[in-house]
């Protein structure tokens, strides 16, 4: 192999060693930014839609308090605007459906709130409802203790899942870190080889070249340098010799 | 010394690691798992800093014995070095230390880890782990001259310098012969016993990873509870059979096998080692019975398997042997420190040493009745030279040092007396599980990094056997 060429796949080498892993970590930083916004997209808005479920169900066991004791009017409002609340918080749940499981739990919130909602939807204000709290304990309580497990049991699924893929992004920052801190070490080491070689391979033969020109031009001894390679080197050795002959035969001539 | 040879036969080492390197990576794109870039970048880069020497360092079969020994241990740190790219590069579990330790521990075939969830490993990187036991197995060096077209001298010098002096000694070919014995006897035996266990029923992966690491009696299973996961005596009896023949001197197993001599049953070394193996497992199988099984046959089959796996340095488990009792342990320490045959895959103080140790007393005994009689120490009929006896001693009396003083290092770190020694025994013999902290079902994840370290340096000083490390640690004062 020619000397042009060895010294140029040693700084290709390099830059291909640091070209891959800049890539790399690229591609992972770009996926971990992807992942981050997945995180927001796919289970934070169901936890915060979650959460909001969650509220309005004990606003509508205090409204269903305020029926009991007689407060029609204002029970009924607040079982207005928290019904609609849950609702709203209900559809973003519905139409983020992304972990296996969820959909059937999201089904089973509904039934769980339909059977919630018939019971307070019925006339309690002067009926025998009113004041009853034997009927709150055995039916109205724990039909909502009921919806709320179901929206707690969809939450801690979406936290589980966050926190498994805020770990999995621990990985890939790593990942994305490590092949750079692999890549600077090889070329560290690499360069301390590649210095190696050329010393020893190419500026070692010009010194001795030269070293052996000066001593045949002292001395005039015949050149006899050693040059391990077969490259440009070897050439200049011979152009050298065929140089130093050539002046021998015309001072000879 | 000629650090620009050291280069280009470490190089060659190199391109063979990145082969395999690639090999693994082609097996994380068939799973597409997530191990695909760690492997496929760790190839890159060994194959790069591989192939770099070769163009500028012209080829040379005349090396210096300095050279060859400069050579083999640069191949196996660098190996172990590469080895440890693609654990880093996917995380993980894997800290610096505790990468360098696998890979370590994988390339010594000793098969000690510090997993504690294998199976969460990608295909891919548990192959890698596999396979640096496989490359490790009959030696890097041993593996990249077979498999080079010619080497000439510096074959043979590089050769001697890596394999057991007394494995050396034993084999009756030229140099050229006896590495392509090694490798069609371990090529062999690796293709037989994966055919085997898919005939048991066990998957292609885990045969393939699991010949690996029984014929190189390394010990990496891709499975958490190790060979126990199967559950299958057929399985279990196919590993007993393929560790024990793993274990005996594979110039004889090609004599048995290519030329039908009857050498094998023959030699005292074999003999011995069998035997051994057998009485270890009766007095286990005693000793567990009612103790810690219910039925002979349950206590045979869990007895034989762990003697087997530790008496032939080799590591799987079927049970928990640090919950058996004080004898079984003490005699399973033992195997750990004796291990199997020169000539084998197997670590430890060997069959062989051994023989001429007990050989030696009694040729001491008898000198003592008889201080004019001229006793030789012979060994199948032919005598054993002195430098040999004197080696063989001299390194039995190092091996013991060395369990000792790395068993008192790890106790400073706090780690109790049982985990620290047969932790070190188990390193230095390169078997993978102790006792104590580090029992078969357990790992090594709970030793501190200083800890660790200890044991990687022990298990290359097992793995080049003492010497070879030594003198390269003081290469300034060889002449």
């Amino acid at each position: 192999m020619k000397l042009r060429l060895k010294i140029l796949s040693g700084f290709m080498i390099l830059v291909a060693t640091l070209f891959v892993a800049g890539v790399w970590s690229m591609y992972q930083l770009t996926t971990i930014g992807a992942s981050v916004q997945g995180i927001l997209d796919d289970n934070y808005r169901s936890i915060n839609a979650s959460k909001k479920m969650i509220e309005a169900l004990e606003r509508e066991d205090s409204a269903v308090l305020l029926l009991l004791s007689g407060e029609w009017k204002e029970g009924r409002e607040i079982l207005k605007s928290a019904h609609k609340a849950f609702q709203q918080g209900y559809e973003t749940v519905r139409g983020n459906i992304t972990i296996a499981g969820e959909e059937e739990q999201v089904s089973r919130i509904e039934a769980a709130y339909n059977t919630y909602k018939d019971l307070w939807e019925r006339p309690i204000v002067a009926t025998d409802r009113e004041s009853n709290l034997a009927w709150y304990f055995q039916e109205i309580h724990p039909a909502f203790q009921e919806v709320k497990l179901t929206v707690e049991t969809l939450m801690a699924m979406n936290d589980k899942t966050m926190y498994q893929t805020a770990t999995s992004l621990k990985d890939r920052a790593h990942r994305a870190a490590m092949p750079g801190i692999v890549a600077i070490v090889a070329a560290l080491v690499f360069t301390l080889v590649f210095n190696y070689f050329v010393n020893y391979y190419v500026v070692n033969p010009i010194l001795r070249l030269t070293e052996g020109i000066q001593k045949h031009v002292q001395t005039g001894e015949p050149l006899d340098v050693v040059i391990e390679t077969q490259d440009e080197l070897l050439d200049l050795k011979s152009a050298i010799q065929n140089l130093l002959t050539k002046r021998h035969k015309e001072e000879a001539q | 010394m000629r650090l620009h040879v050291v280069f280009r036969y470490s190089g060659i080492v190199l391109i063979l690691n990145a082969g395999f390197l690639l090999v693994s990576s082609a097996v994380s794109a068939l799973e597409a798992d997530t191990a695909l870039f760690p492997l496929l970048y760790s190839a890159v880069v060994c194959a790069l800093f591989g192939v770099f020497p070769l163009f500028f360092v012209p080829p040379t079969s005349d090396i210096s014995g300095k050279e060859g020994l400069v050579i083999v241990v640069a191949s196996w740190l660098l190996s172990c070095l590469v080895g440890l790219l693609p654990y880093v590069l996917w995380g993980g579990e894997f800290t610096f230390t505790k990468a360098w330790f696998e890979s370590v521990s994988g390339f010594t075939t000793t098969g000690s880890t510090i997993l504690s969830d294998i199976e969460a490993l990608p295909l891919g990187l548990l192959f890698w782990r596999s396979t640096t036991h496989w490359i490790g197995g009959i030696g890097i060096i041993v593996f990249t001259l077979a498999v080079l077209p010619s080497s000439g001298r510096a074959g043979m010098i590089l050769y001697r310098m890596e394999m057991s002096s007394v494995a050396v000694e034993s084999f009756n070919y030229r140099t050229r012969k006896v590495l392509k014995i090694l490798l069609f006897v371990y090529v062999g035996l690796t293709l037989l016993q994966t055919l085997s266990l898919l005939i048991c029923g066990m998957g292609l992966f885990d045969a393939v990873t699991t010949a690996f690491a029984t014929v190189a009696t390394g010990g990496f299973s891709p499975r958490n509870l190790s060979v126990a996961h199967y559950g299958s005596l057929s399985i279990e009896v196919v590993i007993m059979v393929f560790m024990v023949l793993s274990g005996l001197h594979f110039g004889l197993l090609f004599a048995a096998v290519a030329e039908r001599s009857g050498d094998l049953l023959r030699s005292p070394v074999a003999r011995y080692y069998l035997l051994a193996l057998m009485a270890g497992t009766l007095l286990i199988t005693i000793n567990v019975h009612g103790s810690v099984y219910a039925t002979w046959s349950e206590s045979l089959r869990r007895a034989s398997f762990q003697v087997l796996s530790l008496g032939t340095s080799t590591g799987f488990a079927t049970a928990d042997s640090s919950v058996w009792p004080g004898f079984a342990q003490l005699l399973m320490i033992f195997f750990t420190l004796q291990c199997a045959c020169a000539g084998s895959t197997s670590g430890g103080i060997k069959a062989d040493r051994l023989v001429i140790f007990w050989k030696s007393v009694k040729r001491y005994l008898k000198k003592i009745q008889h201080p004019k009689a001229v006793v030789p120490v012979r060994m199948g009929g032919e005598v054993v030279g002195e430098n040999l006896l004197e080696a063989s001693l001299v390194y039995l009396s190092l091996y013991l040092g060395v369990v000792f003083v790395s068993s008192m290092i790890l106790a400073f770190m706090d780690v109790d007396a049982l985990t620290a020694f047969s932790g070190s025994a188990a390193a230095m013999g390169n078997v993978g599980p102790g006792f104590g902290k580090v029992g078969s079902m357990a790992n090594f994840a709970s030793l501190p990094d200083a800890g660790l370290w200890t044991l990687s340096v022990v298990m290359l000083l097992g793995r080049l056997e003492i010497f070879g490390l030594v003198l390269f640690v003081f290469m300034g004062r060889w002449k």
